[in-house]
């Protein structure tokens, strides 16, 4: 039996996220949707977990952390300085290099984290994506087999899908 | 290019981007001309520097003991104004302000090219440029190091890090809409913006990431953003200097920032908007609120200026008060008060709110807050030099004319990139506005109904 993708497209984010929740509901999913905002009302209705991005800005913002002490402590050691009788280890200084690091790396992480994780830079264009959906249109492309086809196609149309076409 | 045409009272999200899209057409021979004449005076400074690393600082103005002057006051000045960029795009964020959506891109772009315009003065201000990597720590046969204790290597880190984190945090932001260019382009403009997008197709696989990386990194940015003005006082009160020996740095430099920058993405919008055909997209009651800002900020830079006059009169110490008599009556006074006058007493026009949406007014009050807090930062830092703790060596400083083209190569080359911009990429915010479309066929509504 072969796999077909069905698209449909929404004006409005509410009824898109409706049919999101009405084929989760009908146990089909194997679907992706496309938006030209984030939509939290969308999010909710896929439901899935929050993103791991999180962690990594946090895992960056340590290895910054751990950045800022290991430069400062590891140079003064190295170039044992005495300015004007003060500690060799001087922390409020350290901690203006430590807070900077951690923001830096925090944010490159973070950076480099939502590309990989949205799998971006890419060439390939995901199954079913029409420019409209970057534009002012809410997307919904659902692979199912054949003989789910025709009822997920009047799912989708009930939920006030605007088009609902096959693609490849 | 076209007039153009009027967006619908209740637009769409199709209407919006059209808006937008419209300013990335291909521009007229006037539009080069500028960028033409902005690169040909970078170019004129640029050479002029090149003949100052030939000749040595000399070719300047600096002498002992005002060797800090107008190129650390560009850089204090530029730095400042990209402040307000984060504030907008950042912090504003975090507070979910509806007006924010349709100015935060072209104040983000500002911080960039800002920041990236403060950055070349510490290089400028060195005697040996090619030297420029000693501030960083890196291994070395000497075991020689940066001292940490330093609040010039502290601005090393803290301008590096708020130069790349501004623009990762801006290109994040710019991806989405460069894919919505991607789609309504042709020809090489449409390879151009293929690559840029990097294949954005606004999944929720894309935005479930995207949506709490950039929540994360305004988070980041809100302290960062405090934290660089914070540093850059710290190169003056860390110093005993009479003048710069202040707790009150930090806040007062924050707060210049702000007011200073606000005032800039003002200077900018009001000419844009006219210039680009935008004026249906950023509404008086933007402006309205951008000006409340300033109005705000300058309230609290005209409390700074009292406080330090208090603190000076109040802790008795001779050669403290020695110093900001000099900054009040001396030779210099003048501009003393020209800041004040631009900073304190103009800004309280706009108190009125018929003389906030009254953009030829707004306009030329943000020009007069530019050049108060240029003053500013002008009477702080040389101002302070002229007379130190050792009388014998005071004396005046007068800018060389390289000193002075190369502040206005500065203008220019920010300028330049600013115009560069806002014809190749989104100027404006697409994703965002659409966002907050209610609040923009608000003003949308507001605006027609006062036009007619």
């Amino acid at each position: 039996m072969s796999t077909i993708a069905i698209r449909s497209s929404f004006a409005d984010e509410t009824e898109c996220a409706r049919a999101i929740e009405e084929l989760r509901a009908a146990g089909v999913g194997d679907f992706n949707t496309f938006s030209p905002i984030p939509s939290h009302k969308i999010e909710h209705a896929i439901g899935r977990p929050k993103s791991p991005v999180r962690w990594l800005v946090l895992a960056g913002g340590i290895a910054g952390v751990l950045t800022g002490l290991a430069i400062t402590i590891g140079t003064t050691y190295e170039w044992r300085l005495n300015a004007g009788g003060k500690p060799l280890l001087s922390w409020p200084p350290f901690i203006v290099i430590c807070f900077e690091m951690m923001v830096l790396l925090g944010g490159i992480f973070g950076f480099l984290g939502v590309l990989q994780l949205s799998g971006v830079p890419t060439t390939a264009t995901a199954p079913g994506y029409d420019a409209r959906f970057g534009e002012d249109r809410f997307g919904i492309v659902v692979r199912c087999d054949e003989e789910q086809a025709a009822g997920v196609e009047s799912m989708l149309k009930e939920s006030g899908a605007e088009e609902v076409s096959r693609c490849s | 290019m076209a007039a153009a045409p009027k967006i619908p009272v209740e637009p769409s999200y199709r209407d919006i981007d059209r808006s937008v899209l419209r300013v990335m057409e291909p521009a007229g021979l006037a539009y080069w001309a500028w960028i033409g004449f902005c690169f040909t005076l970078v170019a004129i400074a640029a050479a002029l520097w090149v003949r100052q690393i030939y000749s040595g600082l000399g070719v300047t103005g600096l002498r002992q003991p005002v060797m800090w002057a107008i190129y650390i006051t560009n850089f204090v000045f530029w730095v400042g104004i990209a402040h307000s960029g984060t504030l907008i795009s950042a912090i504003l964020f975090l507070f979910r302000t509806k007006w924010r959506t349709a100015v935060y891109r072209a104040a983000e772009t500002m911080t960039i090219f800002a920041v990236a315009t403060a950055g070349l003065y510490p290089l400028i201000h060195l005697g040996r440029v090619w030297f420029f990597y000693w501030l960083l720590p890196y291994p070395n046969q000497r075991y020689l190091q940066p001292d940490f204790r330093s609040p010039l290597v502290w601005d090393a880190f803290a301008v590096s890090t708020y130069l790349t984190t501004s623009a990762l945090f801006w290109t994040m932001g710019l991806i989405p809409d460069l894919a919505n260019a991607r789609e309504a382009a042709a020809g090489w403009r449409k390879k151009f913006y293929t690559v840029l997008a990097m294949g954005w197709q606004g999944t929720d696989r894309q935005w479930r990431h995207y949506s709490m990386a950039y929540l994360l990194m305004a988070g980041l940015a809100t302290p960062l953003v405090l934290s660089v003005h914070s540093v850059v006082s710290w190169d003056f009160a860390m110093a005993i200097n009479p003048g710069w020996h202040s707790t009150i740095f930090a806040p007062y430099f924050v707060a210049g920032a702000i007011f200073s920058g606000v005032a800039m993405v003002i200077t900018l919008l009001i000419p844009m908007r006219k210039l680009l055909g935008i004026e249906d997209l950023l509404t008086e009651w933007h402006f309205d609120n951008l000006a409340k800002v300033v109005l705000l900020t300058s309230l609290v830079v005209s409390y700074a200026y009292l406080t330090e006059a208090f603190m000076t009169w109040y802790a008795g110490d001779p050669m403290e008060q020695m110093t900001f008599h000099m900054r009040y009556f001396g030779p210099w006074g003048w501009m003393y008060w020209v800041m004040v006058l631009c900073n304190c007493v103009i800004p309280l026009l706009l108190f009125s709110p018929r003389i906030r949406v009254n953009m030829r007014a707004l306009w030329i009050i943000t020009i007069f807050v530019n050049i108060g807090m240029w003053f500013e930062r002008f009477v702080i830092i040389a101002g302070s030099l002229t007379a130190n703790l050792e009388p014998s060596q005071w004396a005046g400083y007068r800018p060389s004319i390289t000193e002075i083209m190369i502040t206005i190569g500065s203008f220019a080359w920010f300028l330049g990139l600013f115009s560069l911009f806002s014809r190749f990429l989104p100027i404006i915010s697409m994703t965002e506005l659409k966002e907050g479309i209610v609040w923009l066929r608000k003003a949308i509504k507001m605006d027609r109904v006062k036009a007619a």
